[in-house]
């Protein structure tokens, strides 16, 4: 491997273009270059007989050889550092550098990483006159110790080029050094069959219309490791899993993405006959744009979706996702008796109009706009978190449109009392927090990176950071109480002005958004009226694709930009086309959520059942099935209040106030905390989490609170119990109950054996109560 | 979900080492399954095979450090307080008359005199301490970092399930920086919630609430297994594995007689209880050595209040014994059963107090130059580490920070340095970031 790379980059000047080294035989589906989309293809069967061919891909790329040629600080022998990985986080990139020795993060900096080797240290790392003799050299060799051990080797080409450098004089880099302009990957997409490889090739090209090959120096990284990892030398190899996967490169400061396609049906007859599947399947979806690409999308990759989900699934599954509640025994018994074609919509257009939907989507919203209770005094506070959370219960039962929704927080001036949403700046109150909230809630994206430096895996740099930074720098706070370091009830107005600072050349940055340019202002405009009106424009790249993304990540489980604020072209959607389709109808329809819910809930895929078969196991990307997950804090701790018939009881808030509807997380209660209530920290959805802990089950088998809810004598054990019902009355109608269907026979006969076996019969109905609250099914959305 | 980045960081050791200590848990929906997939990855790896743990004794509020391991004898009376030097079973090394057993031990405790940290606030100093990471201050003052205990739970894991790898005695402390964060719910620590001094030492979490019989959950349990039928396939994340294993985890401990073994000091010798304190440091001190045994990997033992700012003779002469008492007992005890080498047992808090006594007969916060004690786990005994300027104040040699402490506790665990963590925000995050092991006590 290492022979093979060093001959390409030796024959580097050759200006011919070359067939590839192709380790695995792969070629596109398409012949329709530059772009060479595979996934557009009409025949996909016959396309992945294509597959089998050997691939053959040209590239024009001139190689400048560095041999005897100037060697350039910049281009030349930062990437080197960068890829023996010297400027890595965990070496000499770290902030505090390794041993004395610090350079920027990835090479992002090289006029100060010049500094660190040229004259820092009194000069000691090079020896000009004896480059070998160089410090540099010495320890990357480990001819000298090195605590990073031995990275390079003397007879390998970057020795070479790092020693010619010092030779050269270690020349510093100059203005009119050629600039890196771009890079492009080759090939850019790809169908990839199981347990294969594909050689990545990156070319770079400069300013002064010069290109070299620079795959070698090039780092990667695999969005999917499990489905394909990368090499150091650019060579992808997938495994034995199916899906989609991107491989990002990076050379200076900047990416490429190389994204594949590794099908379920891995070879042409499991391929042709998914397709067959896919064709009775398609008479079945809906005409909408949305269902047609998730089809597009399981044609490209061969995978046949779950069957449809059963009414009483569907049922439980919407309930919760919309109104965070547990269908009741009547609306299941209702629902399944309900024989109209129609009666999916009609349950999501009943259960959107119910308060529960207010109060649950709030609850979401409060998360992501931290409206956070803790951290000083409750007396104090909670007059604001009360009102913060009320205007967003009431935006969502109003259905207020997302860009008003967005612009009246953002811009949002005056005291709490006049203007609820002012209270956003309570808790988002810096530089940081203005830009990583916005970033993370609004735009899906993480800029917190960019900070410190430039984004390794995106285009944001700290000029970008700033830049969004500068808009929130004239928010001015006066008055409120303020015996604690975040005062209650401020009131915000916009100061006469306020600087922001490039943090290294100190220069004022002007308000810009991210990818945009600097807005022109005056002294009486609030930056963040141009920042709303930027965001909520119907080409804003960023705004409705985010809720949309956000909103499908609620209803399927994922996103389809997955983690959900993480957009990156490095860590494309999986289904791009669905994106899309879903922002512009998004968009089209005045930014309706509504609107947006019921597009989403009356997709193909959110009406699948979650069990896989073989044509989709192990799929976690396309949809083809419904992704369960574990029923939040919230929901679970009301679902268990409604099946027993006992309220929780919070304390200092009105009693029988639902966990879904209280005002602020401040509010003590064991069972969220265990079951992943976030703190609120941050504009994140990630800080709510799902993860699996001793806890929450010591919690569901001997916490004193279910113990209370099952035994209460006004509860509903108490009241099965003193009923006159048989037990087969008493099994149906608790399996009715809790699991919101009816028991299969076999479970109807275990129940009913049970219950006639043991004596106590307000014990009997405890326990099975107790049994199926604590199951996978009770626990999960599935 | 496992998203394994590949070398988004390269370590600095020179070692090639697998990327499965990088793994964001909680934001991934990282189920307990992987995890234990990862497990014993790493134990084919052959990081994850270590046999230690860790006891700690956590000082809340910071005991001030002149009146009990740097003593300051020669000091004007202000400085040097109320208490005189004793000398210990180490030649040369004196100790404050409060830790009378301790010096009887001295030969196998080592202590670290010159920790130093820039900060005087409890919350962001106890942050500090038990993360290696400047902390929040007083008014959002929810946890940043993952505790020491978290990162020991998550990167080698209970020796002996259902025993949980981290536990904190009586429970853990009120600011919240015993938590696991990011690295996820499940390596948060189980509470014991009980003193175990108390006459009717019961762990709540153990004990069944009212009304609710051990027969009881005998045939809930049998029902749970009957009902728990959806398929598990269906959930790629392993939550739902997760799930199960703790369900069945919690049965066990509820129902199961391990656990309850474990918490049951009466179990133990009266003499031996005698010799750790009936109180409850010295009784913590004996649970925590019964937990372990059990297969726990990090025990905490959260004491004081330390916080004398007043008349601090008062308090330290209730606090000051009883720890003297159960650390040394502890130390002895493990020593005489072969397991001092297999536990480290390791003293500190959020900082010192002022080498300077204040208006009010006591000491305020200190972080410029206090002390921690570190024994057994293969260190060395018997060693003092840096020293504080003459009447105290700064270090005057070896300045030693909360990371170092932190990664000598790891890699004497056999935890090893370069792991990481993913943040919230997908940023890796090193457990140790600058610290280095105390070479010293190696």
């Amino acid at each position: 491997m290492i022979e093979r790379i060093a001959h390409t980059h030796m024959k580097s000047q050759r200006t011919t273009p070359r067939a590839a080294v192709s380790l695995c035989a792969v070629v596109p589906l398409c012949e329709n270059p530059p772009a060479m989309n595979i996934f557009d293809c009409k025949h996909i069967a016959l396309g992945w007989l294509l597959l089998l061919n050997v691939a053959m891909f040209s590239s024009d790329v001139m190689a400048a050889e560095p041999t005897g040629a100037v060697v350039r600080f910049s281009t030349d022998v930062v990437p080197i550092l960068t890829k023996l990985g010297c400027d890595s986080g965990g070496c000499h990139g770290k902030a505090t550098g390794q041993n004395g020795f610090k350079l920027s993060l990835f090479g992002f900096e090289p006029e100060v990483d010049y500094d660190a080797l040229v004259t820092d240290a009194r000069g000691r790392r090079l020896s000009l006159t004896d480059p070998d003799r160089s410090l540099l050299l010495l320890k990357a060799t480990s001819r000298m110790p090195h605590g990073g051990g031995r990275r390079l080797d003397e007879s390998s080409d970057d020795y070479r080029i790092l020693r010619d450098w010092i030779a050269q004089g270690a020349t510093a880099p100059r203005d009119d050094d050629p600039k890196l302009v771009r890079i492009e990957l080759s090939p850019r997409e790809q169908v990839l069959a199981t347990n294969s490889s594909q050689p990545l090739r990156v070319a770079a090209f400069f300013s002064d219309g010069t290109s070299r090959d620079v795959t070698r120096q090039a780092v990667y990284q695999s969005n999917e490791p499990n489905i394909a990892s990368v090499e150091t030398d650019g060579l992808v190899k997938t495994s034995s899993q199916h899906g989609l996967v991107s491989v990002m490169a990076r050379f200076g400061e900047q990416i490429a993405t190389f994204h594949a396609a590794v099908p379920f049906a891995n070879d042409s007859t499991k391929m042709i006959a998914a397709q067959k599947q896919l064709d009775l399947l398609e008479p079945k979806l809906g005409t909408s744009s949305f269902d047609r690409h998730l089809l597009r999308q399981w044609r490209r990759l061969g995978v046949v979706p779950s069957s449809s989900a059963d009414d009483a699934t569907f049922l439980r599954r919407a309930t919760i996702d919309i109104c965070g509640s547990l269908p009741t025994s009547e609306e299941v018994a209702e629902y399944l008796a309900d024989t109209r074609l129609d009666k999916r919509s009609r349950l999501i257009d009943r259960l959107l109009e119910r308060p529960e939907y207010a109060s649950y989507f709030a609850l979401k919203w409060a998360d992501i706009l931290q409206n956070r209770g803790a951290g000083y005094s409750t007396s104090k506070q909670r007059e604001g978190t009360t009102l913060f959370a009320a205007w967003i219960r009431d935006s969502l039962a109003t259905n207020k449109p997302y860009d008003q929704f967005v612009s009246e927080l953002l811009t949002a001036s005056g005291s709490q009392n006049e203007n609820p949403p002012a209270i956003w700046y309570r808790t988002v109150r810096k530089s940081p927090e203005y830009v990583e909230s916005v970033s993370q809630a609004f735009l899906g994206v993480r800029v917190q990176c960019a900070q410190c430096h430039h984004h390794p895996t995106e285009r944001w740099s700290q000029s970008d950071y700033f830049g969004l930074a500068a808009v929130f720098s004239r928010v001015g706070r006066k008055g409120g109480f303020a015996d604690a370091e975040v005062p209650t009830d401020e009131i915000i107005f916009l100061k006469q002005r306020g600087d922001v600072l490039h943090p290294r050349t100190g220069a004022i940055l002007k308000p810009r958004p991210l990818g945009g340019a600097e807005f022109s202002l005056d002294l009486h405009d609030d930056p963040r009226n141009s920042l709303a009106r930027w965001m909520t424009s119907p080409d804003n790249p960023f705004f409705a694709r985010t809720m949309a993304n956000r909103m499908w990540a609620h209803f399927l489980g994922r996103g389809i930009v997955h983690p959900i604020d993480d957009a990156r072209s490095t860590n494309p959607p999986s289904n791009p086309e669905l994106l899309d389709a879903l922002a512009q109808d998004f968009i089209a329809s005045g930014f309706d959520v509504k609107h947006l819910i019921r597009v989403i809930t009356s997709s193909y895929a959110y009406g699948l059942e979650s069990a896989p078969h073989p044509g989709n196991a192990g799929d976690t990307q396309t949809f083809a099935r419904f992704y369960p997950r574990r029923v939040t804090a919230e929901v679970l701790l009301d679902g268990i209040s409604q099946v027993l018939d006992v309220p929780t009881n919070f304390p200092g808030v009105t009693a029988g106030t639902r966990a879904i509807e209280l005002p602020d997380e401040n509010v003590a209660a064991h069972f969220l905390d265990v079951f992943g209530r976030p703190a609120r920290m941050s504009a994140c959805e990630c800080e709510r989490v799902d993860s699996p802990a001793l806890t929450q089950a010591l919690e569901l088998v001997n916490s004193a609170e279910i113990q209370r809810k099952l035994t209460e004598k006004t509860g509903y054990a108490e009241r099965l119990a003193a009923s006159q019902k048989s037990h087969v009355e008493l099994a149906n109608e608790i399996f009715l109950r809790v699991q919101a269907r009816r028991p299969r026979p076999d479970e109807l006969k275990a129940a009913v054996d049970f219950l006639a076996a043991e004596p106590d019969r307000a014990e009997a109905c405890c326990s099975l109560l107790w049994s199926l609250l604590a199951t996978n099914e009770f626990l999960f959305n599935h | 979900m496992l998203r394994i980045k590949d070398h988004s960081f390269q370590n600095c050791s020179g070692v090639t080492r697998r990327n499965f200590l990088q793994i964001g848990a909680p934001l991934l929906g990282l189920g307990l399954a992987d995890l234990l997939r990862l497990d014993s990855q790493a134990a084919e790896a052959g990081l994850a095979t270590s046999k230690k743990s860790l006891i700690i004794f956590w000082t809340d509020g910071g005991v001030s450090q002149q009146d009990s391991f740097d003593v300051k004898p020669d000091a004007p009376a202000e400085y040097r307080g109320m208490y005189r030097p004793i000398s210990t079973t180490v030649p040369g090394v004196v100790l404050s008359e409060r830790l009378p057993l301790q010096a009887n031990v001295m030969d196998r405790l080592s202590i670290v005199r010159s920790v130093h940290h820039e900060n005087g606030i409890h919350a962001p100093s106890a942050h500090w301490m038990q993360t290696g990471y400047f902390g929040p201050t007083l008014a959002r003052n929810a946890a940043q970092k993952p505790s020491l205990g978290s990162v020991i739970a998550r990167a080698l894991g209970s020796h002996q399930p259902p025993m949980p790898a981290y536990v904190t005695i009586p429970k853990s402390e009120s600011f919240g920086y015993q938590g696991a964060v990011y690295l996820g719910k499940a390596f948060n620590p189980f509470e014991v919630g009980a003193d175990p001094n108390a006459a009717d030492f019961k762990v709540p979490n153990l004990s069944l609430p009212n009304g609710l019989t051990a027969r009881s959950v005998d045939s809930r349990r049998a029902l749970l297994k009957t009902f728990d039928t959806l398929r598990r396939d269906i959930d790629e994340t392993g939550v739902m594995e997760g799930l199960d294993t703790f369900k069945q985890q919690a049965l066990e401990m509820v129902a199961g007689e391990r656990m309850r073994a474990a918490f049951n000091l009466d179990a133990e010798d009266p003499k031996v209880r005698d010799q750790y304190g009936r109180h409850r440091y010295g009784q913590s001190a004996l649970l925590a050595r019964r937990l372990v045994e059990a297969g726990a990997r990090c025990v905490n033992i959260n004491t004081g209040n330390w916080d004398h700012h007043n008349d601090i003779e008062k308090g330290l002469d209730e606090h000051l014994p009883p720890l003297d008492r159960a650390i040394a007992a502890l130390v002895e005890d493990l020593d005489g059963r072969g397991l001092l080498n297999d536990v480290i047992v390791y003293c500190a808090g959020e900082f010192g107090r002022t080498p300077r006594m204040n208006g009010h007969a006591g000491r305020d916060h200190w972080s410029d130059c206090f002390s921690v004690l570190l024994a057994g786990g293969g260190l060395q005994g018997g060693r003092i580490v840096g020293a504080s300027e003459k009447w105290g104040g700064g270090v005057q040699e070896r300045l030693v920070t909360p990371l170092d402490l932190l990664a000598t506790i790891y890699q004497t665990l056999g935890i090893p340095l370069d792991t990481h963590y993913e943040d919230s925000s997908g940023r890796p995050t090193s457990i140790v970031g600058s610290g280095r092991p105390i070479q010293e006590l190696l």
